[in-house]
């Protein structure tokens, strides 16, 4: 066989980007952004019965310098999305979201002044888990789903391009309501009070 | 195979009508029978004492609220009553003197409970602050003040409990939309330098919350 041949000279080809991003995808660090009930189930999930060290992610990094991987797991009250969106902002790139259970996805049975509809109205989220709580099973699939991204992408390639907006947000931004610039839109036009 | 019955389905409730105005409440133990701390009460506050409540075997009292620091020292300082376990606010929204203050008091010695009330109308949102009295009022003061709006005289420290503190609104009153104000709470900003996200779905109307942004120009670059 042709891959034989190649190894029996003693050096094997691949692509940068396999390595990197079967590093990558098989060491994420997660930082747990435990907020409410979501976390108990959580901590299940490093915890020996569902191992997610099994995964290489036990190392659970409370520094955003650490960790690569955020778990929202509970509801987000408006004033700790500040301080969210700041770690979030802290944490190195490449960096992925899992909005944990319905609360950090759509702000689930909290449908109230206090809670944020959904973490991602202010983070990129890619992975949302259904449930109330989420069995850790179901978070070990995020994971995967996480795993299954990181190995898909261009990690070299891209590299040069982290840190500047993608297009397809740039145009779709001006739709949201600011506070300030050109686009600012008073709430009340918008919304009719109750 | 039998099959279930509607009857059986039935939502049952504490039985909390058919026992007010009486002393039949099961869950009322003896812990709620305070008729000798009443008769103080009527004998030294015969005047601030507006009226007592027995519902369901439990007995309330409520006072004139120019009163309530006398009333509240009397119950520690004479009767025992040392343990402040329950301060809150109710909005009672269509009646008259709109909202009620509750003082939950517990006897630790003699294992009794009363509970001490007072009125406060939309006009004079103003009581005097419990905290000379019991300490423990402190933050369940401010909880009142974020939530109701209700200010409490001689409270050293009066800040807003939960929401931020230059939040506009007391969200647990009546009137109050479920979903809060639009705007009043705002998300960080979409990009560094822009301006704080007012549209608390943001999401639906198209925000796609930048992964992350350049690294700000050292001073050597
Ligand atoms: S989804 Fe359920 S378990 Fe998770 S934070 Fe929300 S309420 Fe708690």
């Amino acid at each position: 066989m042709a891959s034989d041949s190649s190894l029996s000279e003693g050096f094997l080809t691949t692509r940068v980007d396999a390595v990197v991003n079967w590093a990558r995808s098989n060491s994420l660090m997660p930082l747990p952004m435990g907020l409410s009930c979501c976390a108990i189930e959580m901590m299940a999930f490093a915890a020996p019965k569902y191992d997610v060290a099994r995964f290489g992610s036990e190392a659970m990094r409370f520094s955003p310098r650490q960790a690569d991987l955020m778990i929202v797991a509970g509801w987000v009250s408006y004033k700790m999305a500040h301080t969210i969106r700041r770690v979030w902002d802290q944490m190195a790139d490449p960096k992925w979201c899992i909005a944990m259970g319905a609360c950090a996805s759509t702000g689930g049975m909290h449908r109230c002044y206090g809670v944020v509809q959904g973490c991602d109205n202010f983070l990129p989220v890619d992975v949302y888990i259904s449930g109330c709580p989420p069995r850790p099973e179901s978070l070990i699939h995020a994971l995967m789903d996480i795993q299954e991204k990181v190995r898909n992408e261009y990690s070299v390639a891209q590299d040069g391009h982290f840190g500047n907006e993608m297009p397809a947000a740039a145009a779709a931004r001006p739709k949201v309501l600011s506070s300030v610039g050109a686009d600012a839109i008073n709430p009340d036009g918008l919304y009719h009070q109750q | 195979m039998s099959k279930k019955q509607p009857t059986t389905l039935a939502f049952r409730f504490t039985p909390a009508d058919s026992a007010a105005g009486e002393d039949s409440n099961p869950h009322a133990k003896a812990s709620t029978d305070v008729e000798a701390t009443l008769e103080a009460l009527a004998s030294h506050f015969s005047d601030a004492v507006e009226e007592v409540i027995a519902y369901a075997g439990e007995r309330t009292v409520r006072v004139d609220r120019a009163r309530i620091i006398d009333v509240l020292t009397f119950l520690k300082k004479e009767q025992g009553y040392t343990y402040l376990a329950d301060l809150g606010g109710i909005d009672r929204f269509t009646e008259d003197d709109r909202y009620e203050i509750m003082y939950n008091l517990v006897n630790m010695d003699q294992g009794k409970r009363i509970r001490v009330v007072i009125r406060v109308d939309e006009d004079s949102m103003t009581v005097p602050s419990a905290t000379a009295v019991y300490k423990a009022a402190n933050w369940n003061e401010r909880e009142v003040w974020d939530m109701f709006g209700i200010r409490f005289e001689g409270h050293n420290d009066l800040r807003r409990m939960f929401m931020p503190d230059d939040f506009d609104y007391h969200p647990l009153r009546k009137e109050f939309p479920l979903l809060g104000v639009p705007g009043s709470l705002p998300l960080p900003p979409q990009t560094p330098s822009g301006g704080l996200t007012l549209d608390p779905f943001a999401r639906a109307h198209g925000s796609i919350p930048p992964k992350s942004f350049d690294e700000p120009a050292g001073e050597d670059d």
